[in-house]
């Protein structure tokens, strides 16, 4: 019994490094990850807030199915312990508090995974008010994340 | 025996006004986010407007709206500490929070021009820095709004303090513009000082100033002079703001 412990958080660990890599290949991944989903958010807004007139259906759906796709990816392998330190692109801004407030994130995580499946729906209808609304959601749950478990410089 | 005399004119009491609604408004607009961090960067530039006005406004204002009548001056600080100090505008103290409070906006007004939100919102000026130091502009603009929620407490304790304790009520002059003070000290007081002269034409002049710094800082220069670093602005931004028109397969 106490011999199992050790090993099962041994496993656990390899496990999950086998998943995600060692500390620093985690924080580039998930810096990558959010960059990118950025970037597809950005093509959402200019198309359907900033510049309606270039509203394209296909482009949007895509961006917006891309964001999904990263939601859906399974991030949370990307906050393994000890990753609240260390450089990927850059110096990761992970508040060490992550690991106490890890139930409130995943609560967050799941509402940002919800807000953009619903935002991938909405925009294969091709109805642009909607597709600003849940855009809107979607950015909120981005901004509740960042408040909540990211560095502010 | 108390007379009433003119004290803060309408563009002052305007300032006022749109000022603290207006930044009750970006803090609710930043805290939410969302769709609503684009009204939150309206409403900061519409903040940057009543600043630049504020600004021409104490010097061609009327009397008591100029920097010139309430700067605390070292001979004004040590009138006032001996409790000699005597007239009817903002005393001393009253223009420090003055000046700090118009600081501490300024600060948050500045910082946000070049923030970012690493979402989907950029301040006007963002394209001409790194994305580094928009980032550490940000942290900035974030922290340091803590400073200007400070002063304005220091302003509306002041204001309670002096309504109870000094039985001054402070409010109604901002609404009104209108003061009561002692014939006496009236009396002594140059006619500019107790009526106001509005002035059209400084206020016409100071709005078309306030117009033309506003649609330069939020977005006019660049379009007259575009970003030198053409490839490194289509990188930032433009790029996202004229997204592809349909996906290809590359
Ligand atoms: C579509 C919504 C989101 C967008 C557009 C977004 C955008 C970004 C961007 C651009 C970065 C900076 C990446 C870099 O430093 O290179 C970032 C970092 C980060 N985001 Fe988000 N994000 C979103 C959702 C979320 C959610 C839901 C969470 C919480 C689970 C989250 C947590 C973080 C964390 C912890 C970092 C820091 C990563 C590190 O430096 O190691 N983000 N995000
Ligand atoms: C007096 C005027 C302003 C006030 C009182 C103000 C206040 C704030 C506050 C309190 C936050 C932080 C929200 C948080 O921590 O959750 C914030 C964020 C922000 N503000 Fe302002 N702001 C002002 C002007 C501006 C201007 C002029 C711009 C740009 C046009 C701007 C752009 C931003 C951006 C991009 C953020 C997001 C930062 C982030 O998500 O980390 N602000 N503002």
């Amino acid at each position: 019994m106490n011999k199992k412990i050790p090993l099962a958080i041994l496993l656990t660990a390899t496990a999950t490094a086998a998943l995600a890599g060692p500390i620093e290949e985690q924080i580039r991944f998930r810096q990558s990850a959010y960059s990118f989903a950025a970037w597809n958010i950005q093509k959402i807004k200019a198309q359907v807030v900033d510049h309606p007139e270039t509203y394209n259906k296909d482009t949007v759906a895509a961006a917006a199915n891309a964001i999904a796709a990263v939601a859906n990816s399974g991030l949370g392998a990307l906050y393994g312990e000890g990753t609240d330190q260390g450089i990927g692109w850059k110096q990761t801004r992970l508040k060490p508090e992550f690991f106490q407030k890890k139930d409130e994130a995943i609560k967050i995580a799941n509402t940002f995974n919800e807000a953009a499946n619903e935002l991938a729906k909405v925009a294969a209808t091709g109805d642009v008010n909607l597709i600003k609304t849940q855009f809107g959601k979607v950015g909120e749950s981005c901004k509740s994340c960042h408040d909540l478990i990211r560095i502010k410089e | 025996m108390k007379v009433t005399i003119h004290i803060w004119d309408l563009p002052h009491r305007l300032f006022h006004w749109l000022l603290a609604v207006s930044v009750v408004a970006a803090y609710i607009t930043a805290k939410i986010g969302g769709e609503l961090i684009d009204w939150h960067g309206r409403l900061g530039i519409f903040i940057l407007g009543l600043l630049v006005f504020r600004l021409i406004w104490g010097f061609i204002g009327s009397t008591h709206s100029r920097f010139s009548t309430f700067f605390p001056t070292f001979s004004r600080i040590t009138a006032y500490l001996k409790g000699q100090w005597q007239g009817i505008g903002h005393n001393p103290l009253g223009a420090i929070s003055v000046i700090a409070l118009l600081t501490a906006v300024a600060v948050q007004v500045g910082t946000g021009l070049f923030a970012n939100d690493d979402i989907a919102f950029e301040g006007p000026l963002f394209d001409y820095i790194d994305k580094d130091f928009s980032d550490k502009l940000t942290g900035l603009h974030s922290t340091t709004f803590y400073i200007l929620l400070g002063f304005v407490v220091l302003h509306l304790i002041a204001i309670v303090f002096y309504r109870f304790v000094k039985k001054t009520n402070l409010v109604k002059p901002m609404l009104t513009g209108k003061k009561e003070v002692p014939r006496a000290l009236a009396e002594t007081l140059a006619p500019e000082h107790t009526t106001i002269a509005f002035g059209a034409v400084r206020f016409i002049l100071s709005l078309i100033i306030t117009s033309t710094v506003v649609w330069g800082v939020s977005g006019g220069v660049t379009q007259l002079y575009p970003i030198q670093n053409q490839q490194q602005a289509a990188n930032e931004s433009t790029t996202t703001t004229v997204a592809p028109p349909a996906p290809s397969s590359f």
